[in-house]
């Protein structure tokens, strides 16, 4: 039996939403300490790993380990009926065929009950082992959504370079190249817009700015973002869903000239 | 199984393209020099370690039965190669008469036209007959004011005229005569005019000749009035069949030359190596028609070759550096069912193969020479093969150029002649285009299995194997080529494995031949047309319909206008489709079929080229409207029987009435080979009397009357109208019928009728009634037959109708399908099967419930991934090339196959498809919004990296539409949308590959066996199920068990059916041919019970069990 209630239906839509052109059909994995997600996309170059802890949720009850496997299109749909502040909750049973969300308006005592039919996913489950990375990178959701955007019109694939002088995204296209360079900042009244640098040592890896944007999706779920970088490892872009969830995504490198 | 497992088919070659690649083969050449075995004793050593395979046990073996019965002689080393010796031939006593296989022109005691016919006798000897005197003419009409003794003038005037424009000397001119003729073009009013007949000395002048008086440089006394296009000429044909015409031979017929009035040639100046040599005057000549004991054939000698050749990895095989390592050949006599001559030339020692010669040589140059050799002594009318116009002949050619052996081309009859390969463009509205290479073997005929099955077969793969496996039912090793060089490089043993596979590949195109009865059916189609046999391969249609319509013109007197070759741009309106009421009919829906619809009109209404007339002719001739001529619906006048018939018509008569006669004939005949040939003469006669309605219509062919053509379609759409119309007046409820008959639909030629009833007995009644009511209404021979009911009977659309086809009440015949994906090739084996399956069930079980469950279960199947990969492969030919930079292709939009194809020879450009193959592929799963021609991949290269497939592409795009025409007339529209969409479809599976940017860094997380859940904490990480499901441990390890022994089993048979097919029992399996189903399900089998393995040791380390 599964029951999780969240205050915010808009924090499940937007992960939805981040996710929803990456992966079309997904286990949420649910046990007592929360509901998990992982899944790779269909060209195997992105994963995705999402956690909602069961701290996140209040109440949350889920006795045993459930599997359900969603169609996210079709979560997508019935997301939409929901107000963004409306309570959800999310129920299943043991062994379920549908799951159940009942979207609960605030302000009226409206309340909305939608059923989705579940499938069997048969699916492996892959990871990506937790290193030690040698640069991380904390900054402003919203500006490296820009960096993503402006120059994702220029090339296909950004570089990203991490030195002492601070992080660089560079790119070269067709029409010509771009760059922009980032160096730590703190400010303290306004902490959302810091950029800060943890380095252990230089790191320059290309990705797919494809891939990026769409992570970027995810922008609106927090206001900074982590970038966990290493040579020759995938990319970890991190978005914090409080209390200890997390949305991480990690895109393989780009190596030598291959597309 | 570790050894089973083992499979060395890592050697990844792609798609496989086209026969050809069969014959890349890889040659270490330093290893083939160091490791040569010195076993040189083969024929005597019986001691193999190989078992022999199934081909040889049951093949070659049964055949060395029967023939060491007879000769109680050692199968292997007595094959008897020369022809019977030509012991008694006299010339003064006996009579010439032989089969003539070909005709050429050709010249003899240095100068004098003549026509060669090369040929057989009843006895087996070979026969060039130099036919003489033969001269080559034209017609033109005389002038005004021409009078007989103007003749001769004129003769001298056009001599001096042509002498000076090609500066040319000695007579040209045999003779000019004037002769009473009639034009075929247009009604003259049954009035012959004077014609001059010009006769050439030599037919290589003709077509000057012609020209110089068709642009009227030679305008004797200025007699012709000169108009644009020049003056008008009669009768262009070749010498040659102008030659066969005249003298009534046709193609593949019997001819004789009476004793004492030909002479022998001597043998110090004959021209060939054929046994019998000798002249004849062209009138002496009988020629036989092909009729009673002249319908047989000579005892033509069948050779059937194929060579295999030591390419280098990854590279076409280059015939300047890659050499031919063996070469198998079998004769056959034309009537026997055994080849008399079966062996192997091979390069480098090779253990004995039963009932086989096998001669194995040091040198490559020794062999080749040595294959000549054979080739003249055995001295074949037909050389067969796979594949042999464009890759064997020209690669043996180059190779021998090459080795510099220059006697090696000699493979025509003629000794001066040399082969050579030629490269042509075939291209014609029936075949399409298609750049050939031609070798000529004069004398002896070339039939390549590979072009023929390619012109007369729609099939998805014209593979030899593929090929095969459709026709014969019966599938060969497909010897990867990185394989064969293994073979070949190894010991005798395994070059004779190689041997047996070169053998196997010689005699399947023989089998093919006999199955196919080509050699029959093409030489009645020579004999009904007239035309030489090769014609029948290497031109177009027109000529066959050019040689009937001379020969008729000829017993007529009417001459036939050389029309110069305007394309025009007219366009007619061909035949019409009644608007098809669409649905699902659960009550017999007959069929009404007009009996040879255009030649029947064209009979009945006498159109013609004779009879076309027009307004100026009609006043001019005085003739009555109705009853002196008719206006065609499409507004064409043409002159009734009375007044002159059509020779079209009388052409048509002749050709219908002897495929009647064929057919009685048939019926009755009981000489398996006999009736063979009967039934090759009745199709002959069906297509060329289809195909002169076709003539009529080609507006770039040699004989265009669009008057003609657009009248036959226009009467065909007035009939139809009218049947509709006939039927629907006179079965109705007002006449007393029981229901009102109602046209559902109808085509060309047809028309389908529901009359309403239930009962199938009273609907064949009906429909039988019905054909000869609307056939009374009709002018004779035209003729509504009735011929099936369908029942029940499924109408999608336009030319798209499925239904199960009765002809008797008590029995359904089979299920008839038209334009229904079972028939289409440019979609996956899956739809395929799951429309044929449902249609199946729909129609002859009436199962709709049961046909649903299949649906829903295959898509089902298709979501979990347990759809055998063979099925989803789509193929589609490769047709135009890109250009040098490979950058921009011949395509302007991006297609799946042409982007594979672009990928595949960046991978590896050896096996790489090249233009003209079929490009096989599977759509994977690609990145979100990626465009199919990027999700496009090898299959095999999917098999090994374990790629997902894109599911939905194929349920949506391949899936969705067919099943939905098909569903939607029966279930109606929501219910069949739900196939798609139902709860089936909830249950997916999804691979993981191998390869893709993350997976280098992916590590993958064992979940558990019993309820999905990751095992992430270290108690349970190696185990099989998590804390929770602990208890049914027994139960998951049972199941899982099983699974496993039962995936071992499915492989295990797949691997011994494999070795069954490959034929030998003991030996690894080594095909790798792609067009086999088996392969692909062996490999995933393969793969399958690796995991499951993998899976079952998991159960070794759970804690649960400690």
């Amino acid at each position: 039996m599964l029951e999780a209630r969240l205050e915010q239906a808009s924090l499940l839509k937007k992960v939805v939403d981040a996710i929803k052109d990456l992966v079309q059909d997904c286990n949420f994995d649910c046990n007592d300490s929360g509901i998990a997600l992982q899944a790779m996309d269909n060209s195997h170059v992105a994963l995705v790993s999402m956690m909602l802890r069961s701290d996140a949720f209040s109440p949350f009850r889920c006795d045993r380990n459930i599997a359900l496997g969603i169609n996210l299109g079709s979560l997508t749909k019935v997301l939409r009926a929901a107000q963004n502040d409306d309570n959800l909750t999310l129920k299943a049973e043991d062994a379920p065929d549908v799951v159940n969300l009942v979207f609960e308006s605030v302000d009226s005592d409206r309340i909305s009950e939608y059923d989705i039919k579940l499938m069997d996913i048969d699916q492996e489950h892959l990871g990506i082992p937790e290193t030690e990375y040698a640069a991380t990178i904390s900054m402003p959701s919203a500006e490296f959504q820009r960096i993503c955007r402006d120059l994702s019109a220029l090339s296909e694939s950004v570089s990203i370079e991490c030195s002492k002088e601070g992080v660089k995204f560079n790119c070269q296209g067709d029409i010509g190249s771009g760059s922009v360079q980032l160096r730590s900042r703190t400010d303290v009244e306004k902490p959302a817009t810091n950029v800060e640098i943890d380095m252990t040592e230089p790191v320059a890896l290309t990705f797919s700015l494809k891939y990026l944007v769409n992570f970027c999706k995810a922008s609106g779920l927090s206001d900074q973002v982590k970038l966990c970088l290493s040579n020759e490892v995938p990319l970890l872009v991190e978005y914090s869903l409080g209390n200890g969830g997390y949305l991480r995504f990690y895109l393989a490198p780009k190596i030598g000239d291959e597309e | 199984m570790k050894r089973v497992l083992a499979e060395s088919t890592s050697a990844r070659g792609n798609v496989q393209p086209s026969p050809r690649s069969a014959k890349k083969l890889k040659l270490d050449n330093n290893a083939y020099k160091n490791g040569r075995t010195p076993l040189k004793t083969a024929n005597g050593s019986f001691n193999s370690s190989q078992p022999k395979s199934q081909f040889e046990e049951e093949v070659l073996e049964k055949m060395s039965q029967d023939i060491e019965g007879l000769k109680k002689n050692n199968t292997e080393r007595d094959q008897q190669w020369q022809r019977p010796p030509l012991d008694g031939f006299n010339e003064i006593r006996d009579s010439l008469c032989f089969q003539q296989i070909e005709a050429e022109e050709g010249v003899l005691h240095g100068g004098k036209a003549t026509v060669k016919l090369f040929g057989v006798t009843q006895t087996g000897h070979s026969v060039l007959l130099h036919v003489t005197h033969f001269l080559h003419y034209f017609y033109v009409a005389a002038p005004v004011g021409f009078q007989k003794h103007d003749c001769d003038p004129y003769r001298m005037y056009l001599e001096g005229e042509y002498s000076k424009q090609f500066s040319n000397h000695g007579a040209a001119i045999a003779s000019v005569q004037m002769t009473m003729k009639e034009n075929m073009y247009g009604f003259q009013g049954n009035q012959k005019s004077p014609y001059l007949k010009i006769t050439v000395t030599d037919p290589k002048v003709i077509n000057r000749v012609r020209r110089t008086v068709q642009d009227g440089l030679a305008n004797y006394k200025q007699l012709w009035k000169l108009q644009e296009g020049g003056i008008l000429t009669f009768d262009n044909i070749q010498y040659v069949l102008r030659f066969m015409i005249d003298t009534k031979i046709a193609g593949m017929s019997w001819v004789e030359a009476p004793a004492g009035k030909y002479r022998m040639i001597n043998p110090r100046d004959r021209h060939s190596n054929c046994q019998i040599e000798a002249s004849v005057h062209f009138a002496d000549l009988i020629a036989h028609p092909a009729d009673g004991e002249w319908a047989k054939m000579a005892p033509l000698r069948v050779l059937s070759f194929d060579i295999e050749c030591a390419g280098r990895k990854g590279i076409f095989p280059e015939a300047k550096v890659d050499p031919v390592i063996q070469i198998a050949n079998v004769v056959t006599r034309y009537g026997e069912d055994k080849p008399f001559v079966r062996n192997v030339f091979c390069l480098d020692t090779c253990s004995p193969i039963v009932a086989t010669k096998i001669f194995d040589f040091a040198e490559e140059r020794e062999m080749l020479s040595k294959w000549r050799d054979f080739l003249e002594e055995v001295d074949p009318d037909v050389i067969i093969g796979y594949n042999i116009s464009n890759f064997d002949f020209p690669y043996l050619l180059d190779r021998a150029e090459h080795l510099k052996i220059p006697k090696f081309p000699f493979w025509s009859r003629l000794k001066t002649v040399a082969s050579k390969a030629v490269a042509t463009n075939f291209s014609s509205k029936q075949m399409g285009n298609r750049d050939t290479k031609a070798t000529n073997t004069n004398g002896r005929l070339q039939l390549d299995l590979l072009q023929l099955v390619q012109r007369d077969y729609q099939l998805r793969s014209y593979t030899l194997n593929a090929v095969c496996a459709h026709f014969l039912k019966e599938q060969k090793e497909d010897v990867h080529h990185s394989m064969i060089t293994a073979l070949h490089n190894g010991d005798a043993n395994s070059r004779r494995r190689l041997a047996v596979y070169c053998l196997k590949d010689a005699y399947l195109p023989q089998r093919l031949l006999d199955k196919l009865m080509c050699l029959v059916n093409y030489t009645e189609m020579a004999r009904v047309t007239g035309v030489p046999f090769n014609y029948l391969l290497a031109r177009g249609q027109q000529v066959k319909f050019i040689s009937q319509l001379f020969r008729k013109a000829l017993e007529q007197s009417l001459v036939i206008p050389d029309l110069s070759n305007q394309a025009s741009e007219d366009q007619y309106e061909g035949a019409t489709v009644i608007e098809p009421k669409r649905g699902y009919y659960d009550v017999p829906v007959a069929t009404l079929d007009f009996a040879s619809l255009y030649p029947s009109i064209m009979q009945a209404h006498n159109l013609c080229y004779t009879t076309l007339l027009n307004k100026q002719s009609v006043e001019k001739l005085n003739l009555k409207k109705d009853d002196d001529y008719i206006v065609t619906p499409n507004g064409d006048l043409f002159c009734t029987t009375k007044v002159r018939k059509g020779l079209l018509s009388m052409i048509l008569e002749e050709l219908l009435g002897a495929r009647k006669k064929a057919k009685r004939e048939l019926a009755v005949e009981t000489d398996p080979f006999k009736k063979a040939v009967l039934n090759g003469r009745q199709l002959a006669l069906k297509i060329s009397a289809n195909s002169v309605y076709g003539i009529t219509g080609a507006t770039v062919g040699k004989l265009p009357c669009l008057a003609i053509a657009s009248s036959t379609t226009s009467y065909g759409r007035q009939m139809i109208e009218r049947t509709k119309e006939e039927v629907e007046k006179k079965y109705c409820i007002a006449n007393g019928y029981s229901h009102d008959a109602e046209v559902i639909y109808g085509d060309t030629d047809s028309v389908m009728v529901k009359f309403g009833t239930t009962e199938l007995a009273k609907a064949m009644e009906l429909g039988q009634e019905a054909a000869e009511f609307v056939s009374g209404k009709f002018i004779k021979p035209i003729k509504l037959e009735f011929e099936k009911v369908y029942f029940p009977y499924l109408l999608i659309n336009k030319k798209r109708y499925a239904g199960l086809y009765w002809t008797n009440p008590d029995k359904y015949d089979k299920m008839d399908s038209k334009g229904i994906e079972t028939v289409r090739r440019d979609n996956c084996r899956l739809v395929q099967n799951v429309i044929e399956t449902s249609l199946r069930m729909l129609l002859i079980d009436r199962d709709v419930i049961g046909a649903q469950e299949f649906v829903k279960e295959t898509i089902s199947d298709l979501l979990q991934n347990k759809v055998d990969l063979s099925n989803l492969v789509i193929t589609k030919a490769l047709t135009k090339s890109s250009d040098k930079d490979g950058k921009d292709g011949g395509y302007t939009a991006k297609q799946a196959h042409v982007e594979l194809a672009e990928r595949m020879k960046k991978r590896d450009a050896g096996s790489a498809p090249g233009l003209g193959d079929r490009v096989a592929y599977v759509i994977v799963k690609g990145a979100a919004g990626s465009k199919n021609f990027e999700k496009s991949e090898d299959p095999e290269y999917v098999l090994e990296h374990n790629l997902p497939i894109d599911t939905k592409y194929y349920l949506e795009n391949q899936l969705a539409k067919p099943l939905g025409r098909i569903f939607e007339p029966i279930l109606g529209e929501k219910k069949a949308s739900q196939l798609l969409t139902g709860e089936h479809t909830r249950s997916i599976s999804v691979a993981a590959p191998t390869m893709g940017g993350l997976m280098k860094f992916a590590k993958k997380t064992q979940t558990c066996m019993g309820c999905k859940k990751p095992l992430m904490s270290v108690t349970e990480k190696d185990g099989a199920v998590c804390e929770n499901c602990r208890p049914r441990i027994g139960e998951l390890y049972q199941k899982t068990l099983s699974k496993v022994s039962e995936l071992e089993v499915r492989f295990a048979r797949l691997w011994t059916q494999c070795q069954r097919c490959q034929g030998s029992i003991h030996c690894e399996v080594i095909c790798s041919s792609r067009d086999c189903p088996i392969y692909y399900m062996r490999m995933k089998a393969r793969k399958d019970v690796e995991d499951g393995g993998k899976e079952l040791v998991r159960f070794d380390r759970d804690a649960a069990l400690w």
